[in-house]
């Protein structure tokens, strides 16, 4: 149980509440810098409200930049890779936990090997892999290299050595094919751990910048971080007022999953609640 | 228990043994091999054998890039660790306000690397941006936060703390969590204060949290990429060019494959290094226990 | 989960995969029309320019359809286009820097365009074409139709100047005497210039050097790269009256541009294409001058070139030729330079902004106009983009921030260019 059970002390609120603005008052800013016009913002660019507040700011963004049809990339990009891994890792976890078989150390080295190896590492030659395919600036470009999850099958894996081999048994006894075990009894059985899995493995492949970056080059599948990053337009003076409205837009969706599954998040990340 | 079928095992492991090989061991590989050439994607691949190697070491290039990148590492890992350490105590308590505040610090660990660096670049403008009058107002000179070499790549590290605290928060307070108030009672009762309790009870049973937030940070923030790519491009004069933007750099900038594979094969090497060296430090300072 | 929604999503999953994965993109759309893929970098007016042509391009015809991909500032636009082009994805039309094409050709990677009908036609201002633009760039195959061609320009806010009663420098003697003269210290820098390879080699011509010599190898100037290099030096460290810019690439300029505006540099040197930009924001009078001399007069040219992929479907490489004709022709070609300040490409098109008066009206424009005269062409060296971008901007950077010796990092620059691949 935690150490302090008691009123918490003056010095205590006001440290937390130090806290509070340091990590509140950025999005602050980022909105209100979004409803100013840009003539307030070059003029008087630390005003802590805007004069005129406007949504001039998200109305070029839709202009600029096609929100919609990069958010739906970016959202069936993060779902799709979450399903896929939460499909694989089922088994797999499973066959490491539960089954005895030559091979399993090797196998069990090999998905503690992936965790270590970053995309940064392999991006060159799956492009380089995709292009040859004729398969660059394609939805299986983006999601297919994270169709396993190294974390995600550790994590079943983990979560599957406390259920006792009597249900695996008993449903056996009763006839049940292995698919039928793995997704029908087991899976509802680690809901929590796999609703965790899925929830981190979509907020990482929703926010990611580098891989679509580098394995498209136009903007049939391009994502809303990208779409939102290119507002950054050089030369002629920042829209700051633009970039920011482009910015609460792109973590609109995060935020709102964050509010309504932190629990499952923190989950997710802390490995235990 | 066993198997029903001798083949079970493998089809279940088989997609993602499938995927790894296709897409995580292979590239690792042809990593390796494209290391030994010279090529620019639009002509044919020369072998130059060890001359993108050599050619990194003797510029001075790979040296510079492993020493930003490890100082950078060094000072968010620390910097998280440390404050989240202390936000987890610090936060640890009950009621709305601290659970929201919680809750605020995470958030940054989830929203977008994009929306962080874009918000920040505006934040840190030497000129006009908020953090350029609070220094006006305190009376003290003006940073170039962004764009001085000097500062540059401390500013990129504190960015990348302020995102990630909330991770080592969040794990320290589960951490926390699972001592037992009756430890806490029991050393109270012998007279321990606050202080006392937290480095004889408390950190010792924490080490090996701690041990598990060392090492995915450090692996994290030896990751780091879009930070340096939104707010500096790797300027200014190279000060923020970190290993993986490196990397980046050589293939689309340079179009030189040979040669972001050979740091790309470097990389690996001292990742794996790494992760090693830290757990073997924190395994030794734990013996005895298991996480 | 149940089993059934689990696969059903599953297979949705993949379904969409497959779906979106692996089929050939369609020349034709459904209206029958060719559709033309168009590359570009260019930002906030430019930008609406261009997409301002294409729009009178479709209102005119209707065999072709654009369709514009804005792809980043130009070195992005540019990776992204030679991993495309090594991907076998790339579109058919794009712009790229001029220092690159030579590269790209040389790559095999550029479709000649003297086989198209009209093009070598087009009559074209000689600087500003490949033919002008570059050493020998007449005899080579046509490979760059010019779109928003530019040369460096110096600006002086006209308020200072009239108050110190001064005049544009037009020698380098002058440009240190003047830059001292409007220095404040703490509140105005009298000079301000992008750290950045285009105005070196400005600098370069000036003092009488040449980047490439005539058998092709990289000189960098030789004598007169150090003295380029060192007036940077001892403008910015020891009379301190410049400020070097802080940031990469473009956003330097941008400080440059809003330094400026602001009234806190006195002159600075940046692009013609900025001649709009200033006029129209700036609480003063701008008044544009040509680059001051040194033993010459000499500036590079800069901006790009459109250039057509030769991996391209034929049907949509003759398609991105006729939109390049249409560029070409007078009425767009003096409508993109009035409206964005580049200067115009073609002959008529400068005669007709003559004939309704837009240089009379316009100043500064015809500055740069005449300016054209001591315009230096790029030697035609596929090595060229990489000695800019990969050995001298960097170093150039690092020697003004740091103060390092000239001579020894243009030595160090030179050995390495000397170097293959």
């Amino acid at each position: 149980m935690s150490l302090r059970s008691r009123r918490p002390g003056l010095g205590a609120s006001l440290l937390a509440s130090v806290a509070a603005a340091i990590w509140i008052l950025p999005y602050a800013w980022m909105v209100v810098t979004s409803l100013k016009p840009l003539d307030e913002i070059a003029q008087d660019p630390t005003a802590p409200f805007p004069k005129h507040p406007q949504l001039a700011a998200y109305r070029e963004v839709f202009e600029l930049v096609p929100v919609g049809r990069y958010l739906l990339v970016s959202l069936a990009v993060a779902v799709a890779i979450g399903l896929l891994q939460l499909a694989l890792a089922l088994p797999a976890g499973y066959a490491l936990a539960k089954l005895r078989f030559v091979g399993k150390k090797t196998a069990f080295a090999l998905v503690v090997a992936c965790l270590l190896v970053p995309a940064q590492v392999t991006f060159v030659s799956v492009f380089l892999m995709f292009s040859k395919l004729s398969l660059t600036n394609t939805f299986s470009a983006l999601v297919l290299p994270f169709a396993a999850s190294a974390l995600g099958t550790y994590l079943v894996r983990q979560a599957l050595l406390s259920v006792p081999d009597e249900i695996i048994e008993a449903a056996r006894l009763d006839g049940a094919s292995e698919v039928t075990i793995i997704y029908r009894i087991l899976g509802p059985l680690l809901r929590p751990t796999l609703v965790s899995v899925f929830l981190v493995s979509f907020v990482f492949h929703y926010s990611d910048y580098f891989w679509p970056l580098v394995m498209t080059t136009d903007d049939t599948v391009r994502t809303l971080p990208l779409g939102i990053a290119l507002l950054k337009e050089p030369g002629s003076g920042v829209r700051w007022h633009v970039v920011m409205a482009g910015n609460v837009l792109l973590s609109l969706p995060v935020l709102a999953l964050f509010a309504i599954a932190q629990k499952h998040l923190i989950r997710g990340v802390a490995g235990r609640s | 228990m066993k198997p029903r079928s001798p083949i079970h095992p493998w089809l279940m492991l088989g997609p993602s043994l499938a995927a790894w090989t296709l897409f995580v061991f292979v590239p690792l590989g042809l990593a390796a091999y494209e290391s030994l050439f010279a090529w620019d994607m639009l002509t044919d691949p020369v072998y130059v054998g060890g001359a993108n190697y050599a050619a990194i070491a003797e510029s001075g290039e790979l040296g510079r890039i492993l020493g930003r990148t490890l100082g950078f590492s060094v000072l968010v890992v620390a910097g998280s660790m440390a404050l989240g350490l202390g936000l987890a105590l610090l936060l640890d308590r009950p009621g709305r306000f601290f659970a929201f505040v919680r809750g605020a610090i995470f958030s940054a660990y989830v929203v977008s690397w994009v929306a962080v660096a874009l918000l920040w670049v505006l934040l840190l403008d030497p000129d006009r941006g908020v953090a350029a009058s609070l220094l006006r107002v305190v009376g003290l000179p003006r940073v170039g936060f962004l764009t001085d070499p000097r500062a540059a790549l401390v500013t990129l590290a504190a960015v990348t703390i302020w995102k990630i605290t909330g991770y080592a928060m969040v794990v320290f307070l589960a951490g926390l969590r699972s001592v037992p108030q009756s430890i806490h009672e029991a050393a109270s009762l012998d007279g321990a204060g606050a202080i006392a309790r937290f480095r004889w009870v408390t950190w010792p049973l924490l080490k090996p949290t701690a041990a598990f937030v060392a090492t995915t940070s450090l692996i994290v923030s030896f990751q780091a990429f879009d930070v340096v790519r939104i707010m500096t491009g790797g300027g200014p004069a190279r000060a923020t060019t970190l290993f993986v933007y490196a990397i980046y750099e050589q293939v689309f900038m340079n179009l030189s494959v040979g040669r972001a594979s050979a740091l790309a094969v470097v990389y690996f090497l001292v990742l794996c290094v790494l992760a090693a060296a830290q757990l073997r430090a924190w395994h030794s300072q734990t013996v005895g226990r298991r996480a | 989960m149940s089993l059934s929604r689990r696969s059903f999503a599953v297979g949705a999953s993949l379904a969409a995969l497959g779906g979106v994965s692996g089929c050939k993109r369609a020349l034709r759309d459904d209206k029958g029309r060719v559709r033309l893929r168009l590359w570009f970098s260019l930002g906030g007016r430019n930008r609406e320019v261009l997409l301002e042509i294409v729009k009178r391009f479709h209102a005119m015809q209707d065999e072709i359809h654009v369709e514009p991909v804005y792809q980043g500032d130009y070195f992005e636009s540019l990776a992204k286009l030679r991993t495309a082009i090594a991907a076998k994805a790339a579109p058919a039309l794009s712009h790229v820097v001029a220092e690159v094409v030579p590269y790209l050709a040389r790559a095999s990677t550029l479709e000649s365009l003297d086989g198209y009908p009209g093009m070598k036609e087009i009559p074209l201002v000689a600087p500003l074409a490949q033919s002008g633009g570059f050493r020998g760039g007449g005899e080579k195959p046509l490979y760059g139709i010019p779109l928003n061609r530019s040369t460096p320009l110096m600006y002086c806010n006209g308020d200072i100047f009239a108050k110190e009663g001064l005049r544009p420098p037009t020698t380098w003697r002058e440009l240190v005497d003047t830059a001292k003269a409007l220095t404040r210290p703490g509140a105005r820098w009298g000079h301000e210039v992008p750290i950045s390879w285009w105005f070196w080699v400005a600098l370069v011509g000036q003092a009488g050097g040449a980047v490439f010599d005539e058998a092709g190898r990289a000189t960098l100037g030789d004598e007169a790269g150090v003295r380029a290099l060192r007036l940077w030096q001892d403008l910015v460290h020891r009379e301190k009256v410049m400020r070097p810019p802080p940031g990469r690439d473009y956003d330097a300029w941008n400080v440059v541009n809003q330094d400026f505006l602001g009234g806190r540099a006195a002159f600075i040197w940046t692009s013609t294409a900025y001649i709009r930009y200033l006029e129209d924001n700036a609480k003063f009078p701008v008044i544009a001058a040509p680059l001051p001399k040194d033993v010459r007069a000499s500036v590079p040219t800069g901006g790009t070139f459109f250039v057509v992929v030769k991996q391209a479907p034929d049907e949509e490489k003759v398609a991105a030729a006729r939109l390049l004709r249409f560029f070409c022709e007078t009425e767009q070609a003096a409508y993109l330079s009035t409206r964005t300040g580049y200067l115009p490409i073609t002959t008529p098109a400068v005669a007709k902004m003559r004939a309704d008066g837009f240089f009379a009206k316009h100043p500064n424009d015809d500055v740069a106009q005449a300016q054209l005269a001591s315009v230096d062409p790029w030697p035609w060296e596929p090595l060229l983009f990489r000695i800019e971008r990969d050995i001298v901007d960097p170093r150039l950077e690092e020697a003004v921030l740091l103060d390092r010796d000239a001579a020894s990092v243009l030595g160090e620059a030179r050995a390495l260019a000397a170097r293959p691949g």
